[in-house]
């Protein structure tokens, strides 16, 4: 689960040159961790969003390869998008020591399909996607996964229930509930006269506006 | 109809929809979602009808999301009236909408039954919009 990216230093900063490099195929970069000195650098957009979208995303683990510099083992810390185009626009790499252990999120995967689904006609409510888990670089699972074919109504997983993969541990709180079977909601269809008072305007429902100032009240007493 | 339960003013003035969504731009609660692609302000009204139109879409199952709401009120001046003397009445409560905001989540439901009844909400909106996915289940143009 490692991935190779090059990136380039770069010594012009600001709004403008950083709109300048994105126009020119790249996008601005920093490096920073382990107590050295933060670098600021341009890499490829297209090369970094296709290993965040590969099975490990965001926990790849990445050989930086620096110009002018040897090889970095980073993993992404932050990245920004764009809202539209969801196209990378700045990327944050965080220095890794391969011997230190190290906290990220992890994916959660759903297994199999829920018994009660089709008994009971339960719904599968993932609540939690993502757990925290502490590990070494090396041994960051790509996802987890969670098997939910046993699950009837209203019975949920929680953290406690995951089996560790014994190179790494949940940080997250034990009790937090990842995935549970819920009824569905059905909604009744309006009445004839509800339909249509909801039809007229509600010009008469306003809200209640907080007041300012003094209250009756306390005018009295002064 | 979506409004507030309390309000500081009863009357606003109407602003700017310059931008994009930069919070809100993210399927962040189910798996897939409905994006907004142009600014507009989108009313109670039609917020709820393309919710109704959303559940009904899925039939039975799944979970819909409503990730706008309707916080900014909008006065109109009677008809046959002239210009000033004041203000006019609240009418109705809008959402301010900027490009990338995601307006609706679902769960629960496949890709195919998620796109039809986003494509039977979308009907119901005022502007154009696109079918999202979680950031990295999108695929790579």
């Amino acid at each position: 689960m490692e991935a190779v990216l090059e990136a380039v230093r770069r010594d012009q900063f600001g709004r403008n040159n950083a709109g300048r490099l994105r126009r020119e195929g790249r996008i601005p970069a920093v490096i920073y961790g382990q107590a050295s000195a933060a670098e600021s650098v341009a890499v490829d957009p297209k090369s970094l969003l296709r290993i965040l979208h590969s099975q490990g995303g965001a926990n790849t683990l990445i050989a930086l390869k620096l110009e002018g510099g040897g090889d970095l083992r980073v993993l992404v810390k932050e990245y920004q998008l764009d809202p539209v185009s969801h196209g990378l626009l700045h990327a944050d790499f965080y220095r890794v020591a391969m011997d230190r252990v190290i906290r990220v999120t992890v994916p959660i995967h759903l297994t199999g399909e829920a018994k009660s689904a089709k008994a009971e006609g339960g719904i599968v409510d993932f609540v939690h996607r993502e757990l925290v888990v502490e590990c070494l670089p090396g041994d960051i699972p790509e996802s987890i996964a969670v098997d939910v074919t046993e699950l009837m109504l209203h019975d949920g997983v929680r953290v406690r229930d995951i089996a560790t993969g014994g190179t790494w541990k949940p940080v997250s709180d034990a009790d937090m509930l990842i995935v549970h079977v819920v009824a569905p909601k059905t909604e009744a269809e309006p009445a004839a006269a509800e339909a249509t008072a909801a039809a007229a305007p509600a010009a008469a429902a306003e809200p209640e506006v907080i007041k300012k100032g003094k209250t009756e009240k306390e005018d009295e007493k002064a | 109809m979506l409004m507030p339960k309390k309000v500081k003013y009863r009357k606003q003035q109407r602003g700017r929809m310059r931008g994009l969504a930069w919070r809100g731009s993210s399927v962040a609660f189910g798996d897939y979602g409905l994006m907004s692609l142009e600014p507009c302000w989108l009313t109670d009204r039609q917020i709820e009808a393309a919710r109704v139109a959303l559940t009904r879409g899925i039939k039975r199952g799944g979970k819909v999301w409503i990730r706008v709401f309707p916080d900014k009120p909008i006065t109109k001046k009677p008809q046959e009236t002239r210009m000033g003397k004041g203000k006019g009445a609240p009418e109705g409560w809008v959402a301010v909408i900027k490009p990338g905001r995601i307006l609706f989540e679902m769960e629960g439901v496949s890709v195919v039954e998620a796109r039809a009844a986003m494509r039977l909400a979308s009907a119901k909106l005022p502007m154009k919009t696109r079918f999202a996915r979680r950031f990295g289940e999108e695929t790579l143009s």
